[in-house]
Order: C-alpha cells, then structure tokens, then sequence
C-alpha cells in the first residue's frame, strides 16, 4: 500500500472576486519507502501540496490517504492527532521551541500526545539523539547549538514517533552547500534506514539525486 | 513539567516586567484597600459596635449622631411601642484629649453610653473610663488621667477596648453624666438636659419585625427618624463618599491590572506566532496552548500577588499608626481574587489569536 494517496486533488483560495488555483487536479502515489523530491519555482504549489499531503491543509477537492487513513474529511482535531502520530515534518526555518532542550524538542510530539511512557521516551529521544551525532548535545538549548546541530535536532524530532510519511520543507535553503549536502544526506539516510516515505520539497535541483523520483511541479499542476 | 512552566523557569526574565507590574498594583490595590478599610472602621467602630438593632435621632438631625437630640419624653414613647424591648441612650462629644507625658492634643471621642456594646464593658464609674487601643499611639496607658475638653476635665483610663472609634478619633467610653458634663464643657451650646442623649438605641423583641417596629417608632413620637444599623453607619458623614470614591479607585486598578496581563500576553503571543504555528503542525492542540497560555498567567499572578502582599504588609509596619490603614485577611482574599481574576480576562484576550493561528503557517502556504 502506497505511504501517499493523492486523489485528483484541487485547492483554491479566493483572493476578492478571483479564485486562485494553488494545485489543481493533482494525483500522486509515493511508496512505502520512496523519496520524492518535489521541485518547482517559487509559487508553483508545491508547499501547498505538501501541507495537504500532511493535514495542514484541507483540499477543497479530491481525497489525501496517508497509509490507510482517509484523512479528506477529518475534523480539525482529528488532523491534529494525525499530524501528531502519522506525519514528521521538517521545516525550511528549524523552528525549535527556544526555552526546550534538544532532548525535549525530540520529545515535544510525543509528549503532547500524553500518554507516553516519559522514560521510554526520554530513552527514544537519546537514541535519535545519539544516532544524529547529537548524544552530548542533549542538554543543550537550541541557542547553544550550530545551524547545522538544530537541524539535525529537528529531524531527529521528525522521526520521534516513528511516522508513515515524513515532510520536508526546503531543507537546505538556509544552509551552505557543504552543511546542505551533509543535511540532506542525513535525511535520506535516516529516512531510508527506517523504510519511511519522505516527500522532501526543494527548489535546489543540485539535491534531487538524494531522491528515488522527482517529480516537477508548475503552476499548481505536477509534471513527472 | 507543562510547555508553560518550563518557559516560565528558564526564561524568567522575559516576564519579570510584568511580574514587578503587577505586584505593584498588588501593593496600590492592598494599600487603597487597607486605607479605605482603615478610614471605614476607624468612623464606624462606635456604631458598628452597638448589639441592638436600630438607632433613633430626632428627625432635624439629618441622620447626624451629633445633631441629634432625644429628650426623656421621647425614650418614654419610643419605651411604649410594641417589640421595643430595651433601649439604650448614646451620644458623642469630640473634644482633644491631654496626654500625661506628652505634648500633643490627642483627638478623642467621648462616648456616653448606658451598656450593650459588643467589646466594651458595661459603663465606669464617673470620671473613668474604657479607652480605645488606638489612643495607646497617643501615649495613653491604663490608670493616666486624660483631661479633656478646654476645661481640661480629668478621665481616668481603667482599660483598654478594640475597634470602636468615632470619625478618626480615639474612643473614650464613659457613663452619661460624665458625657454630658464634657459636652456642655466643651460645646455649651450643644448641652443636653439631664437625662437626655443624642441617640437612642433600641433592642426588638425576637419575634417583631425590625422594619415595622422602626416605623412604629417614628409613628409614636412623630419626632424621630429611626435607622438601622448599618443605615447609621453608612449615615455617618464621609463614608458613603469615601467608599464611592476608594471603589471606583480600586476598580479602575483592578482593571489597569487585567490591561496590563492582556498586553503582555498578546505582545508575547505575537512574538511568538511562528512557534505557536510549528507546535500546532507537529501536534499540539489549540486547548493545550490556551492552558499554557493560561498556567503562564495563573503563576506570574500567583507570584506577583505573594510579592505585592509582603511589600504591603511591610509598608504598613512602617507606615505611622496616625494614617488609618487596615489590612484584613477579607480585603487580602478580594484583592486576590480581583487580580486573578482581571489577569484570567486580560491573558483571555490572546485565546482568539492563538486559537486562530494556522498550524499551516509553519511552512507557509500558497507557494
């Protein structure tokens, strides 16, 4: 069964009297364990598509199934619960919490759930931690950690509750391309270690060799 | 440990202005508290401490104890109404008060009275008297003699009595004739006849009804106007104003207080819109930031409040016993409930925003 179900999905806004068509009948199958690099110019829809894809956005038309989970009609509390349990999302700006440990960034997604084991949890977190290259940077708050060090943290955060599909935004967009090359390399290695889907959005086509496929997306409509 | 706490422990300094601003209106609140309490009770003590239920002047005194003139052919009458059951007469000369040992006039209030005075024991001998607590800030002590009044009357003080002065000034509770003698000393025009009192209280019987009996008493003596209690209280000059005004007072602070929470929060909510938005893409419902949000507030409050109250207390430790300044334990428990309260509808006005903001916003949308 495919990681990712898109189904003839089509997402507007309405900006005055004009409808703005931010994808548009759009069907895409992203395996089990497959990478896919999304990639586009600026404003062509592919954030929009991996917002749907991960229940932060609703599709005006169409069906998202994320592994066995019709999520086209869930409320907004059932997505916050999916996003929470089934979706790992790394994001173009780190975006840490400031006052968290890396160890409780790691954690933050498990702990909001609430009915995680806490020392079972901690002992996850550590793990990742560990095997990011991060175990003695645990303690530490994100100010006291490299551009590259946060980074990581925040995949290791993507990757805490063991999800179905992994979203990444841009990746290295704020990162140079020694630092990017090493990011995108941990992702893809982390990612197919533990057999996940990752769609990973990128305008830097120098990445998309880390990918299984690419797929090119313009003007709200994808282009194989 | 919830995302609110932790915030709060390691990035303190962030909400210390806040904390250090509200603690001080704790202090403005529980000051202004203290001396509306303290003007309130160090008037009304005299009245507030009579155990019968209504208090009878004649009807051109304009609800003034001082005005007021009951003669014995009124007492007879009101005597005679049905569910009087005892009366007792009242009345109040103030004069300044000569300390042994000191060289300021202590202002005083001598208080004639006939017994039922909850605190105060029944009336001295002539020429003594029970004095108030708070004539002990003047220098007086049990067994001086005070000379009172422009003739310098001498009253024995036999012991002390809590909480029952008249218009700010100490009280000295002495038999009638005592009373008459020092009003018609110091105020000859005022002097009233053997037998006559400025006020008449009056006992009803358990089983009449306090209104009715009140009226019946004015139908009687087709003289008086007869109040109860708290009425005389209230009808003692000042009050009413200085309640209306320490009020509305209080109220604007309390609601300066829950402006000041309000802003904070929604200066910090601002700021903090992207976090907020990566916390609800990986998973955090709108409740839980709201109930950070909300601990936030109920523990800077909390903190503001214990501060606030040490310095009020410690500034009414230093603070002169002539400024009349109370904290009670009732006046702490309204401030605390006032403040939490203002600071609960202050950090509320952030709830839409951060209800409203876009687990989306994350990662951007639209592109």
């Amino acid at each position: 069964m495919p990681a990712l179900q898109l189904r003839n999905v089509r997402k507007t806004y309405q900006s005055g009297d004009t409808e703005i068509v931010a994808l548009d009948d759009t069907t895409l199958d992203v395996g089990d364990d497959e990478i896919l690099a999304l990639i586009g110019p600026s404003g062509s829809g592919k954030t929009t598509l991996l917002s749907i894809a991960g229940g932060l956005l609703s599709p005006t038309r169409g069906a998202v199934i994320v592994g066995d989970h019709d999520i086209t009609e869930y409320s907004a509390k059932q997505l916050t619960t999916f996003r929470r349990e089934q979706v790992g999302f790394v994001f173009q700006t780190v975006n840490l919490v400031p006052f968290l440990t890396a160890r409780e960034n790691v954690m933050i997604a498990a702990e909001l759930g609430g009915h995680a084991n806490e020392k079972a949890t901690k002992a996850r977190a550590d793990q990742l931690l560990d095997e990011l290259g991060l175990g003695r940077r645990a303690a530490n708050l994100p100010a006291q950690l490299s551009g590259g060090e946060r980074q990581r943290v925040a995949i290791g955060r993507a990757l805490m509750n063991e999800p179905q599909l992994i979203l990444v935004d841009e990746p290295t967009s704020a990162l140079d391309t020694k630092l990017g090359t090493q990011v995108m390399e941990l992702i893809v290695n982390e990612v197919k270690r533990r057999s996940t889907a990752a769609i990973i959005v990128t305008h830097d086509t120098r990445m998309t060799h880390y990918a299984d496929r690419t797929v090119q997306i313009t003007d709200g409509v994808l282009a194989a | 440990m919830t995302l609110g706490l932790r915030e709060l422990r390691r990035r303190f300094r962030k909400f210390l202005p806040t904390t250090a601003a509200l603690a001080l209106l704790v202090v403005l609140l529980l000051m202004l508290g203290g001396l509306l309490d303290g003007l309130y009770l160090g008037s009304t003590g005299a009245l507030r401490s009579q155990r019968s239920e209504l208090a009878v002047y004649s009807d051109d005194a304009r609800d003034s104890v001082i005005r007021s003139r009951i003669d014995p052919a009124t007492r007879d009458s009101i005597e005679s109404v049905d569910g009087v059951e005892a009366t007792y007469g009242f009345g109040v000369a103030l004069v300044g008060a000569r300390v042994p040992g000191e060289t300021t006039i202590a202002d005083a209030a001598v208080i004639g009275y006939e017994g039922n005075v909850d605190g105060v024991p029944a009336p001295p001998p002539p020429g003594k008297a029970w004095a108030d607590r708070s004539l002990q800030a003047d220098g007086v002590h049990e067994g001086d003699v005070v000379r009172v009044g422009p003739t310098r009357i001498p009253i024995e003080v036999v012991g002390f009595v809590r909480d029952t002065n008249f218009l700010q000034q100490g009280a000295l509770w002495v038999e009638p004739d005592t009373w008459r003698e020092v009003l018609s000393e110091s105020r000859p025009g005022a002097a009233v006849e053997d037998g006559a009192f400025q006020t008449v209280w009056v006992d009803v019987a358990p089983d009449a009804d306090t209104a009715a009996v009140a009226r019946a008493i004015d139908e009687a003596t087709g003289t008086t106007k007869t109040l109860t209690r708290q009425e005389a209280v209230l009808a003692i000059p000042g009050i009413k104003e200085q309640k209306s005004t320490f009020t509305q007072i209080i109220g604007v602070t309390f609601f300066v207080s829950g402006l000041v929470v309000a802003l904070f929060f929604a200066l910090l909510t601002l700021e903090r819109t992207a976090m907020l938005g990566v916390l609800k893409a990986v998973g955090a419902s709108s409740r839980q930031l709201v109930a950070t949000l909300g601990t936030q507030t109920v523990v800077i409050t909390a903190l503001a409040y214990l501060i606030g109250a040490l310095i009020a207390i410690g500034m009414t430790l230093v603070i002169p016993p002539q400024v009349p300044i109370t904290l009670t334990a009732s006046r702490a428990v309204f401030v605390a409930i006032g403040v939490f309260v203002a600071a609960l509808v202050g950090g509320a006005i952030s709830l839409r925003r951060i209800i409203r903001i876009d687990p989306a916003s994350a990662i951007g949308t639209g592109t």
